[in-house]
């Protein structure tokens, strides 16, 4: 038997997907609730959003929010941090907690036949945490120690020097995790003031996803946290950019490097733009995913990098748009040379039908492959609370993203890409690209990994 | 319980099925039983080089189209390579099963032909980049591969790591491809796991329609190393560009699946895994010695292997924290451990496979996993049971038994220009 192998099979019927239904309710106290019940397997997950985080540091407290964050596992309730890590090991849970820029989170994943006692832990460690000024010397040990590790990591010195160039030392310029001198002035009385002035339930969220029915978990979180103390609404702080007035190459020098970290990008939008559909679809076919423009071309075209892409960091306020690529040393100038010509072409209108297609299709069909899990539905629902989005946005993400044409995504382009005031940080060896980058006709800067200028060589 | 239904073509092809309609979804995972090990010095990385090239095309799917196929109608795949199997793998929206079993019988039987020189010289340079990206342009990069030199004899397969070396990279020609092809790639050597939203009549169907007339190979190479035991501790220094020291060990065991491989398994949570765990407590919360520390174990087949590693904190000397961690292996094999660490093991095991289950996809890598390594895929219902079985002094033995100074290597990380 011989079947028709040059013609790909055509699909069935789709089957239908609804995104869980959401039950949400808020308490007296002002946190909101939300709850996504999915019975398959026999897990819970517990999110916490507090909407304050690194965007709240200043030059001189970078790294507070999320050493506050660190600190509230180092003792909540009753329990010290040893035995808080003991009781959750005896539940069969796993509890985290962390900041990035515009929250801070805690999560708790658990079997869920022990979401009773889980909640009850979950609920110290968000509203009862000891603060203990032990802790915070453990915690600032581990981020001095972790800031002086990413002295020797190419991603993170990429990361950080384009986030300075592109913010100074306001929010989002500085690092999350802080730097040395921030780190080691910080004290408990700015831990304890910070928590204070920040966790409070009329700013934050509480998420339940998975094996437990609504009222039940409604319940477990009110008895945790309803007792938990509201205040005044801290302000957003402001952001402060400073405009690009022409394309600039930063080189940081690492002399031993055999490849180039290169970040090519400049500020983008917040998370609430109103073109965020077509900025998504416009990303996806540039960098966002395997078989985008940049990959293939610097991939499976040139055999440049084991990965190129591009990002629009959708924040609360706006984040960079940035395109990313670890590449070896002989091919750095011609590496950033195709990113900013793929800049350049994508605002001319030169849009496929198929890439369009097959990218809207991706987008839309990928979903429900995304939320696979307890723990996905939660994240989700984080976002929904964080970002401010609508009741119906899951349920109607798939026809924006139908909508959106081949003239948007140029404008999009047109609008938030300029490739002729681009910042273009590499970390790499600066002797071994130095003079091939010289041929791009841009402004060389080289500087150390601090960002301090280094003389001309 | 999961349903799991098993079945063979007439060409050895064994099929699994995990029907599960809690979402309109369907992953497709092939695992070839075919890694790392199967490759001969000389021709390292080899295995992996091979799995980027099954993505670029095959007779009737061109270059870069396996992708697209995939990406377009909202798919998501990857594939990946150990020392003893690689993998292949999608997620698509159910109603598209038919395409990704066409594009896996595609490669897996008419592949060979749409080779070319140019393919495999881009793929070559994609995977130098991967290696510089992930071991030779990163703070301790290499130290798997340095563990690896010192825990096997240079003819055993596992004495090098999956990435290969760049001189062996460079090495590979189209006639190493095919040969590899001719010798590994055949349905008599892969499980393929389906699981979620399909009918299993027409998944049959679908599998015997795209599959049945790929030939068997009918015998593949025998894998007849054995690992030469060590006489006495393998230890080195290695200076390199890294900011604090840091430690790392491997300590040999058995196979995985083994009893004291399951039991090695509960012991590194109960070393190295919360605060509570013994050596974060002791080295990191209490003493502050130590940066971070980690235990876990790897799931090989031939033969077993643990990994522990500890950072010294900024003006630490890893003396002290190689001290630090063998007065507590030293002290867990003479006093043995809690009640309460033996279950805080146990809730772990439980939630990690719980976890693994519950997405289709890595339900059904584990299901290819089971399949491959040890025949069976109903493994996969009864994997918890030795570790539910296991007892406090199970765990102690393994301490006393396997993580002595004959049974281990070393490798010490310091910072270049520290070094003695």
């Amino acid at each position: 038997m011989s079947i028709d192998r040059a013609t790909p099979p055509s699909p069935t019927e789709p089957r239908p997907y609804h995104f869980p239904h959401i039950t949400r309710t808020t308490l007296p106290n002002g946190l909101r609730i939300l709850v996504a019940e999915n019975h398959n397997a026999p897990l819970v997950s517990l999110r916490a959003l507090v909407r304050s985080g690194a965007d709240h540091d200043t030059a001189q407290t970078a790294g507070l929010a999320s050493i506050v964050a660190d600190m509230l596992d180092e003792g909540a309730g009753s329990r010290d941090a040893i035995q808080l890590a003991e009781e959750v090991g005896l539940l069969g849970a796993a509890l985290g907690t962390g900041a990035d820029w515009d929250a801070t989170y805690v999560s708790l994943d658990v079997l869920s036949r022990n979401a009773e006692p889980s909640t009850q832990i979950f609920g110290d460690v968000t509203a009862r945490p000891t603060l203990p000024e032990d802790g915070l010397e453990r915690v600032r040990a581990e981020r001095l120690n972790e800031i002086l590790q990413q002295r020797n990591e190419p991603a993170s010195i990429a990361g950080k020097r384009f986030a300075s160039l592109l913010y100074g030392n306001g929010a989002y310029g500085n690092s999350v995790v802080g730097n040395a001198d921030s780190v080691s002035r910080l004290t408990i009385d700015d831990v304890r003031r910070f928590y204070q002035q920040h966790y409070i339930p009329n700013h934050s969220s509480v998420v339940v996803s998975g094996d437990v029915d609504a009222q039940t978990a409604i319940d477990l979180v009110t008895r945790a946290l309803g007792e938990w103390q509201p205040g005044p609404e801290p302000a957003r702080p402001v952001l402060n950019t400073r405009p690009i007035d022409a394309s600039r190459i930063y080189v940081i020098d690492r002399p031993q490097a055999v490849q180039s970290e290169i970040r090519v990008g400049h500020l983008g939008v917040p998370r609430s733009c109103e073109d965020y559909f077509p900025l998504s679809v416009m990303n996806a076919i540039f960098g966002g995913v395997f078989n985008s423009r940049i990959n293939l071309n610097l991939r499976e075209r040139h055999g440049y990098t084991y990965g190129a892409r591009s990002q629009f960091a959708f924040r609360r306020q706006a984040g960079p748009f940035v395109v990313a690529a670890p590449v070896r040393n002989e091919v750095t100038r011609e590496s950033v040379s195709e990113m900013l010509s793929e800049l350049r072409r994508i605002r001319t209108g030169d849009i496929e039908d198929r890439e369009l297609d097959d990218t809207k299709s991706y987008l839309m069909g990928v979903f429900p492959a995304t939320v696979q899990t307890a723990s996905d539905i939660a994240s989700r629902l984080v976002d929904m609370e964080l970002y401010g989005l609508p009741e119906d946005y899951f349920d109607r993400y798939r026809e924006n993203i139908a909508a959106v044409t081949k003239e948007e995504i140029t404008r999009v382009a047109n609008k938030y890409l300029d490739p002729d005031r681009v910042l273009i940080v590499i970390v790499g060896s600066a002797k071994a690209i130095r003079e091939p980058l010289g041929g791009l006709g841009l402004p060389v800067h080289e500087m150390d990994i601090d960002g301090n200028a280094l003389p001309v060589a | 319980m999961l349903s799991l239904e098993e079945y063979k073509l007439a060409n050895g092809l064994r099929v699994v099925l995990n029907e599960d309609h809690s979402a309109p979804l369907v992953a497709i995972n092939l695992w070839y039983h075919v890694g790392s090990k199967n490759e001969r010095p000389g021709r390292t990385g080899f295995a992996h080089l091979f799995e980027h090239m099954l993505f670029s095309g095959s007779e009737h799917v061109g270059n870069n189209e396996h992708f697209r196929y995939v990406q377009s109608v909202g798919g998501v795949l990857n594939g990946s390579t150990f020392f003893d199997r690689t993998n292949y793998f999608e997620t698509l929206p159910s109603n598209y099963l038919a395409l990704g079993l066409w594009l896996e019988a595609d490669r897996m039987g008419w592949f060979v032909d749409a080779i070319t020189q140019e393919k495999l010289d881009i793929q070559r340079e994609v995977v130098k980049e991967e290696r510089r990206q992930r071991y030779d342009n990163v703070p301790y990069g290499t130290a798997f591969e340095r563990l690896l030199h010192l825990a096997y004899d240079p003819e055993y397969p596992y004495h090098w790591p999956t990435i290969g070396s760049m001189e062996d990279l460079e090495a590979a020609s189209l006639d190493d491809v095919r040969e590899f092809f001719r010798t590994w790639y055949a349905p008599d050597n892969c499980t393929l796991t389906i699981v979620g939203d399909f009918a299993p009549d027409e998944a049959k169907r679908l599998v015997e329609q795209y599959f049945s007339e790929i030939q068997p190979r009918g015998s593949f190479p025998a894998f007849a190393h054995q690992r030469k035991p060590l006489s006495h501790e393998q230890r080195e220094t290695f200076a390199s560009q890294v900011q604090l020291p840091r430690i790392y060990r491997l300590y040999h065991l058995p196979k995985m699946g083994e009893p004291d491989w399951v039991h090695a398994d509960l012991l590194t949570t109960i070393l190295a895994s919360d605060k509570a765990s013994r050596l974060d407590r002791v080295l990191v919360h209490e003493k502050q010695i130590a940066q971070d520390v980690a235990t876990y174990i790897l799931p090989t087949e031939a033969t077993g292997l643990m990994l522990l590693q500890a950072t010294a904190r900024e003006g630490v000397a890893i003396e002290q924290i190689e001290s630090a961690i063998d007065e507590e292996i030293a002290r867990l094999a003479v006093s043995g451990i809690t009640d309460d660490e033996l279950t805080r093991a146990k809730n772990r095991a439980e939630i990690e496979h719980a976890h693994q289950l519950e997405t289709f996809d890595a339900r059904a890598d584990l299901i290819g996993m089971m399949s491959t390594y040890f025949g069976d895929p109903h493994k996969v219902e009864s994997w918890l049971e030795p570790y539910r079985a296991a007892t406090a002094d199970d765990l102690a033995h393994i301490a006393r038994k396997y993580m002595i100074p004959e049974n281990r290597v070393t490798s010490l990380f310091v910072p270049a220009g520290s070094a003695a």
